[in-house]
């Protein structure tokens, strides 16, 4: 009787020798019940050095813009299949680069000359396009050169709509590096930030090309409100441009 | 002073040919809040003092043929480079003192402003007038004027050497 009352603890005794053991206890606990926090920290803090870099990184990009080309390419595939099934226009034809080889600061009309003409296949109507969207249309043609009407020029006309709200409008030049939008409904629900895109309705442009974003609202202006576009193309900066023959 | 010899010279008419493609080369230097000047009036004004009123308004007008190709539309600049030819061919038979650098500046402008007034009114009708018309007239005429004293003199020179029996 005497051997066995050795091993006996108080629960006093066995709280104070016991404690950090139940600490460690509480925290593995802890640790599986938050699914890794603090390990997986501690982890990442550690192996910081030894991260991957920016080639990686840039492998990554790649890859990723590979991915989102392919898929861009298959989505308009789709989308002209559809179109063509719908008897609508089609969105898109061939592209031609071609270099812009003038820009006459006359102050009348807005235009750039482009260094390729019929002989490259331009026609009159053909739809330019820069990096960031719609620049303007074709409008006269020689041998070896073509005019292009800016989407800014006094005389340009384009259909285009908001894709948010798809309330359409008639996108017109002032002469300023700001055209006008002019909404077809009275109640217009566009706010500023909004996209502008080619209209679906559009005879003359290939839907949905991207044109600019709304900068201003005039909800007073008659008969319709009026926005001010905020072209995305750089007009002034653009050297080569892609002309949708 | 004889004034009939000047357009027959082929280099001479030729040289009008420099208008369009400084028209269309627009240096970025010679811009002003990116309006050039009016490089028909800065050719047109010797041309017309030196070689009367016919030659002045022939040559206007086909010059104004050749500039009305480069833009879209049916408006036309042949009325008012034709008329400034004209007045300025006549003002050139009566004085020489016209071609001094300040009145060669005034008439410069004067030309830039109503071949200016001339390309609004016909916009006007057609309802594609830019909204900053006014600021492309004033543009066009200060950078015009400003030029005249310069290059106006220089084609006077070239002009009158073509000429000796021109005073």
């Amino acid at each position: 009787m005497q051997a066995g009352r050795g091993f006996r603890l108080s629960p006093q005794r066995l709280l104070l020798t016991g404690w950090p053991w139940m600490l460690l206890a509480l925290l593995l606990l802890a640790v599986r019940l938050s699914k890794g926090a603090g390990l997986s920290d501690l982890y990442a803090l550690v192996s910081r050095p030894f991260w991957p870099g920016t080639a990686q990184a840039e492998w990554l990009r790649a890859a990723q813009r590979l991915d989102q080309q392919s898929r861009l390419q298959s989505l308009e595939a789709d989308n002209q299949r559809l179109r063509r099934l719908l008897g609508l226009q089609q969105a898109a034809g061939p592209l031609l680069a071609a270099p812009v080889i003038a820009r006459p600061a006359s102050g009348w009309w807005q235009q750039l000359l482009l260094g390729k003409g019929a002989w490259q296949g331009v026609s009159s109507g053909a739809v330019v396009t820069a990096p960031g969207g719609l620049l303007g249309r074709v409008v006269t043609v020689t041998p070896s050169t073509a005019t292009v009407q800016l989407l800014t020029d006094p005389g340009s006309r384009i259909g285009v709509w908001v894709a948010r709200t798809g309330e359409h409008g008639l996108l017109l030049g002032t002469g300023t590096a700001r055209p006008v939008l002019r909404f077809l409904d009275r109640d217009a629900r566009v706010r500023p930030g909004d996209l502008v895109t080619t209209s679906p309705a559009s005879t003359l442009v290939p839907p949905n090309l991207t044109v600019g974003v709304v900068q201003n609202l005039d909800e007073q202006a008659m008969p319709a409100p009026e926005a001010l576009v905020q072209l995305s193309a750089p007009l002034a900066a653009v050297d080569w441009v892609q002309v949708r023959r | 002073m004889m004034m009939v010899d000047l357009w027959r010279r082929g280099w001479c008419l030729a040289s009008a040919l420099l208008v369009p493609l400084l028209a269309l080369a627009s240096p970025g230097l010679l811009q002003l809040d990116a309006i050039g000047p009016v490089w028909a009036v800065l050719w047109l004004l010797p041309w017309a003092l030196v070689d009367g009123p016919i030659s002045g308004a022939l040559v206007g007008a086909g010059l104004a043929l050749l500039l009305d190709g480069l833009h879209p539309g049916p408006v036309s600049e042949l009325p008012a480079l034709a008329g400034l030819g004209w007045w300025w061919g006549r003002l050139g038979r009566r004085s020489l003192v016209l071609e001094r650098f300040l009145p060669l500046a005034l008439l410069a402008v004067v030309g830039s402003l109503v071949l200016g007034v001339s390309l609004v009114l016909q916009l006007q009708l057609r309802g594609t007038l830019p909204v900053a018309a006014l600021h492309v007239l004033w543009a066009q005429a200060l950078l015009t004027g400003l030029l005249a004293p310069l290059v106006c003199s220089l084609w006077l020179l070239i002009w009158r050497q073509q000429l000796p029996g021109v005073r």
